[in-house]
């Protein structure tokens, strides 16, 4: 009998947890009660931020040892380039100290990439303080915030290209869902004004452009930028892929096509948020 | 406390583990861990709290890895009875086990949800990293785990609810 009542007690449990779940997810989903449900993560977000860098900065070490040791090789290889670099950026900086000089590497980074779509947008430089925390969606989190007037929808750019878009803006850091993300789709031109929507695939699979109008040329390596048309989510002329591949379906004449990110999504130290929001 | 230090490692080190763009899950151990340890109430208990904790910092939908847990902690419990005890080689299996299934669960319910790119991620290198990490960390998980539910008492499955432990 005890049995019995504490395998009914077990089920109650449980269907218990799973309608606290539903709700919970019923919460999250509704447009009405969303903002509860991110307001709750939000301040989850800003009461781990710290703690998290704290726990960081004492296994970041240890974490690199061991990096170091499976990956000697190609980080022998990568020191010997860094080292070239910093040895350039040394003779043009030798004059300023190493927090100017520190922040001079940020900014010639940006000016050597140009970045020249950006024409005069305010922009802010956050640095990445981690990376893809769930193994089901493409982003990364940067130690910028609403605080420092990130808002959600920002563009978020980095060495080559669009990076993707803030979808998460707490008080001190915010979420970047990454181009590569199954969700992110992107408007934009190529060629001689043609229109398609760049989608990522999720983390780890080729991005693909749609919605391309039948009969439009299409040549490997061109390259894709925000079209910027009215309701779109970016600023115009921000370049986003090129063309990996492009196949015709041999039946509907529908053009598959791979995209590949211009922005190296794999080294991601530092971004830039762009303040922008659409024209309604 | 034990699912808090979960959360901490889970989001520190846990993330900075990648192999074939894969980290591992640490939390869902905790679930399988403590269905193990105490059973399916316990299971169940013990993956909500972890499963809605991991959901804190996660940017997917809120409250699907609090269902999944849940449901993974108690079929972990019911399924195992006290074998899982007596063998310790079958801890690691039964991680095995519940971790392919909570990662195609997380899937098939975050496509229900409207993430239908859920579906289209490499499962199978998810399944085989988050599997074998669970399949390595299961039996001293489980024996910490037994100890947050039943302090005092390392081998009493079932003896209570959750613990101060946690």
């Amino acid at each position: 009998m005890p049995k019995a009542r504490r395998s009914r007690r077990t089920l109650t449990t449980l269907v218990i947890l799973v309608l606290l779940s539903l709700s919970v997810i019923t919460l999250d989903q509704s447009g009405r009660t969303h903002s509860i449900a991110s307001g709750v993560k939000s301040i989850a977000s800003d009461v781990f931020s710290p703690l998290r860098s704290g726990v960081n900065a004492i296994l970041d070490p240890i974490g690199n040892f061991f990096a170091g040791a499976v990956n000697y090789g190609s980080l022998e290889q990568e020191n010997r380039k860094l080292q070239a670099t910093i040895g350039r950026l040394r003779q043009e900086q030798s004059s300023r100290t190493f927090d100017a000089r520190q922040l001079a590497e940020l900014q010639k980074l940006l000016a050597v990439e140009r970045l020249p779509y950006l024409q005069g947008l305010p922009t802010m430089m956050a640095e990445t303080v981690s990376t893809g925390t769930s193994n089901f969606a493409a982003t990364i989190r940067i130690d910028k915030g609403r605080a420092q007037g990130v808002a959600l929808n920002d563009p978020v750019v980095g060495a080559g290209g669009l990076v993707g878009q803030i979808v998460e803006s707490n008080h001190t850091t915010s979420v970047v869902r990454l181009v590569t993300d199954g969700q992110s789709r992107i408007g934009v031109t190529f060629g001689h004004s043609a229109q398609a929507t760049v989608a990522g695939q999720g983390s780890g699979n080729p991005m693909t452009a749609e919605l391309v109008a039948p009969g439009t040329k299409v040549t490997r390596g061109e390259l894709m930028f925000t079209n910027g048309l009215a309701g779109a989510e970016y600023p115009p002329g921000i370049p986003v892929a090129s063309v990996s591949s492009v196949r015709t379906g041999s039946e509907s004449g529908q053009l598959s096509i791979v995209v590949k990110p211009l922005a190296d999504l794999s080294t991601l130290a530092y971004v830039v948020v762009v303040q922008w929001s659409p024209t309604p | 406390m034990t699912v808090f230090l979960g959360l901490v490692i889970q989001s520190t080190l846990g993330v900075d583990i990648r192999i074939a763009g894969v980290h591992p899950d640490l939390m869902l151990l905790l679930p399988i861990a403590a269905g193990i340890a105490g059973g399916p109430e316990e299971g169940a208990l013990v993956g909500f709290l972890a499963g809605l904790s991991a959901d804190l910092l996660l940017p997917t939908p809120f409250g699907l890895s609090a269902l999944v847990y849940s449901l993974v902690g108690f079929a972990v419990g019911a399924s195992t009875g006290s074998l899982a005890r007596e063998f310790w080689w079958l801890s690691i299996l039964v991680a095995v086990a519940a971790s392919a299934v909570a990662v195609v669960t997380y899937a098939v319910l975050g496509a229900v949800l409207g993430e239908s790119q859920f579906l289209h991620l490499d499962l199978v290198a998810m399944i085989a990293v988050v599997a074998a990490f669970n399949a390595v960390l299961a039996n001293g998980t489980v024996r910490v785990v037994r100890w947050a539910l039943t302090p005092g008492s390392s081998d009493r499955r079932g003896a209570s609810t959750l613990g101060p432990g946690w």
